[in-house]
């Protein structure tokens, strides 16, 4: 079986710039894959045009092994996205009823499903109250609903852990691991890279349009990292801080006094050290091989793109969407 | 279409739910029943007017103007001889409300046909009936100068003609009076007016409010943006068509009320049945509901570009200024329209697509229209329909994506090329 969603290239540019640039990525079924990136790396673009909502100027995006697009397949597919949309006067269970209804949801189906999810993320007392009366985590709860309520096999959430409270945060991270569970394909973006490590299967980084690295989380984790270490001392480093500065040995360093991170040279091998900071007097009470954090490699990779398009994402979004 | 339909139907309820239909469904009728009530009341008798003949005539004319004023329904006159001080007294009475008005005659009266009449206020049917009680006296008096027989003089005057008037219309002829014809063209035509202007605007804001909320964007994943705007279109045109619904409903029971209404103000209920709402031949409503429905389509799918293309209302209050503007020109026209059906301009106005929404249904009920040019004024405005949607939809189309400012006209005609 092809995978769910296959994107070939694809370039989108407004005027001035080029938001997605020659971007390929493959969302295999069953999984759940990371869309990562600064702000302004061009995520949102990347799932509009996954969504049949904007049209790529180059290249293709397949579901289901399909070209026809995303609206064909709108029964098949949910999302949530990043800009929140309800109509703020109509009533919960009204709203969740028509947009399943939009979906090709028989409109009784679509009530009673509407109300066993409701039930489901604690919100079935405010079912007959106005959309405006919701807290903005409710309203995301809601928003999310209407993306699942069809039961679709693929689900696309842009940045749905955005603006949520830890404990419904929970609520939903619970949820999208039970669709993996149930064999659904899960495509998500986020800039918080916690998340990612938590969920993704798969992921891929991008910025500025480009694709920086993809594939499964352990093996993004092996090319960036495992020369990752951890060093703690119990009182006494000795002759440490020479150790550290031995180029042949070190590549990079974040010393925090009584504890250090470091990246290994190329070559360099980590028993070496041990024995070197040994050697130096150094009384070692931690020594951790341990693969780099996500948010490591990602800060690694985008690092001065993501201060950059950070600085002003406002203006950012407002670029992107005013010249489609 | 399920989706359309789905699109109609929240479109519907929504609306159907507001306040403000409510509002405005009650308002019509209530408004209505009032008109009847005034009718009514009027008729009752509450208008008879009290007014007093000030005579200095030699020959005593006064008592004559009294008698002759005296088969009058609507004028209980009394004769009061002139003298210093009369006229102050008289207006201090019709300050005080106890009299209506007084009429002043001289012997000037029979010399240059000059008379005068005082009153708080002065309302046509009393002066036409003062000034036909005087024309009467004066043929008379005259006469009788030059030795006419008064009797003949009487004879002569005792018939009076009654003009009956017929519309022919399109190979009939029928009872409408030219007054009743033209009332009814006007009320239509601003009927038309208020109804497309009311209803495109509201497909305009409903579209802006998905776009400026951020439905649109889900909506978009599922739905064509076509057929989006066509279940927009179509769910603001049935609220009104229901709108209509309730207001002619409401119309017909309330005047088949007239006589229990009438009877319960203590009115005459002879002149309450004889009060009738204008025939309308079916061939009339059916111009009418066509043109409606013809010229909502055509100006809310224009309404629904302007809301696609801004992005807050008051950006959507200037952009919909050419819209409205170019539906005002049939509103401003509607008095020359009604006055000369038949006229160029009017003809003109019935076959351009933007104006005959207005224009036709107004010539037609005034009987000026043939056949022909109807089908023309119909032709010209489908045609006129399914361009403007198709490139409306594609201003909506890009627009509801959108933010940020306000496209240019050159950025829409790229818009239109492109979409």
């Amino acid at each position: 079986m092809s995978d769910p969603v296959v994107v070939d290239r694809v370039t989108k540019r407004f005027a001035g710039h080029t938001a997605v640039d020659a971007l390929s990525l493959s969302v295999p079924s069953g999984l759940i894959y990371g869309l990562l990136g600064p702000n302004g790396a061009g995520k949102t673009t990347t799932i509009r045009m996954i969504m049949d909502i904007y049209e790529p100027d180059e290249g293709s995006v397949r579901l289901f092994n399909d070209v026809a697009g995303g609206r064909t397949h709108s029964a098949r597919i949910g999302y949530l996205p990043e800009e929140r949309g309800l109509y703020p006067k109509m009533r919960v269970l009204d709203v969740l009823t028509f947009l399943a209804e939009t979906k090709g949801v028989a409109r009784k189906t679509a009530r009673a499903k509407s109300l066993e999810w409701l039930e489901r993320l604690g919100l079935a007392d405010w079912r007959l109250r106005k959309v405006s009366d919701l807290s903005k985590g409710m309203q995301q709860k809601v928003q999310f609903i209407s993306a699942v309520l069809h039961d679709p096999e693929l689900v696309v959430l842009d940045e749905p852990f955005a603006a949520l409270d830890p404990v419904n945060r929970q609520v939903l991270l619970d949820t999208v691991i039970d669709f993996r569970r149930r064999g659904k394909t899960v495509l998500f973006s986020t800039h918080i890279m916690e998340h990612a490590e938590q969920l993704c299967d798969r992921l891929c980084i991008i910025a500025r349009g480009k694709k920086l690295i993809d594939g499964s989380l352990a093996e993004v984790k092996r090319t960036r990292g495992g020369k990752h270490l951890i060093v703690a001392f119990d009182g006494s480093q000795g002759g440490a801080r020479q150790v550290f500065a031995d180029r042949r040995l070190v590549a990079k360093l974040q010393d925090f006094g009584q504890q250090a991170e470091l990246e290994l040279a190329p070559g360099a091998d980590a028993q070496e050290i041990l024995r070197a900071l040994i050697d130096s007097g150094a009384r070692v009470s931690h020594f951790e091989l341990a693969s780099p954090s996500l948010h490591k490699i990602f800060v690694d990779l985008v690092g001065p793109d993501a201060a950059t398009a950070a600085a002003n994402p406002e203006t950012g979004r407002e670029r992107e969407t005013a010249r489609a | 279409m399920h989706k359309v339909w789905a699109v109609i139907r929240r479109e519907f309820v929504e609306r159907v739910r507001t306040k403000w239909f409510w509002i405005s469904a009650i308002l019509g009728p209530v408004l209505f029943a009032g008109i009847i009530v005034f009718q009514i009341v009027q008729s009752v008798g509450g208008a008879v007017r009290h007014i007093a003949v000030v005579d200095s005539t030699s020959a005593d004319y006064g008592t004559r103007v009294v008698e002759s004023l005296g088969a009058s329904r609507l004028i209980r006159a009394t004769r009061v001889p002139a003298g210093p001080g009369v006229i102050d007294s008289l207006t201090r009475l019709v300050e005080a409300k106890q009299l209506n008005g007084f009429l002043i005659i001289s012997n000037q009266l029979t010399e240059t046909g000059k008379a005068e009449y005082r009153a708080s206020n002065l309302s046509l049917q009393t002066i036409e009936e003062l000034q036909r009680a005087l024309n009467r006296l004066l043929v008379k008096v005259r006469l009788e100068e030059r030795g006419v027989n008064p009797a003949v003089v009487e004879y002569a005057q005792s018939l009076r003609v009654t003009l009956d008037q017929k519309k022919i219309a399109r190979g009939r002829t029928t009872e409408e009076s030219a007054g009743q014809s033209f009332i009814m063209a006007y009320v239509i035509a601003i009927l038309l007016f208020m109804a497309i202007l009311l209803y495109g605007v509201n497909v305009m804001s409903s579209v802006l409010e998905e776009k400026r909320d951020r439905i649109v964007e889900v909506l978009v994943s599922s739905l064509r943006p076509f057929q989006l705007m066509l279940g927009k279109v179509c769910g603001a045109g049935a609220v009104s068509f229901f709108q209509f619904l309730i207001w002619g409903v409401s119309a017909r029971v309330l005047i088949s009320l007239r006589v229990p209404i009438a009877r319960a103000l203590g009115a005459d209920t002879a002149s309450a049945s004889s009060m009738t709402l204008p025939h309308v031949p079916f061939a009339t409503l059916a111009v009418f509901m066509a043109f409606f429905l013809g010229g909502f389509l055509l100006y809310s799918a224009m309404f629904a570009a302007v809301g696609a293309m801004s992005s807050n209302e008051q950006e959507a209050r200037q952009a919909q200024q050419p819209v409205t503007y170019l539906l005002m020109i049939s509103y401003l026209s509607i008095i020359g329209l009604t006055n000369d059906p038949s006229s160029t301009f009017a003809k003109t106005l019935s076959v351009v697509p933007f104006t005959s929404p207005i224009a036709t249904p107004v010539r037609w009920t005034a009987g000026s229209m043939g056949i022909g040019e109807l089908v023309l004024s119909l032709a010209m405005l489908a045609i006129a329909i399914v361009g403007v949607t198709w490139v409306a939809a594609r201003i909506y189309r890009v627009g509801i994506l959108m933010t940020g400012k306000r496209p240019t006209i050159k950025e829409l005609v790229r818009w239109v090329r492109t979409a």
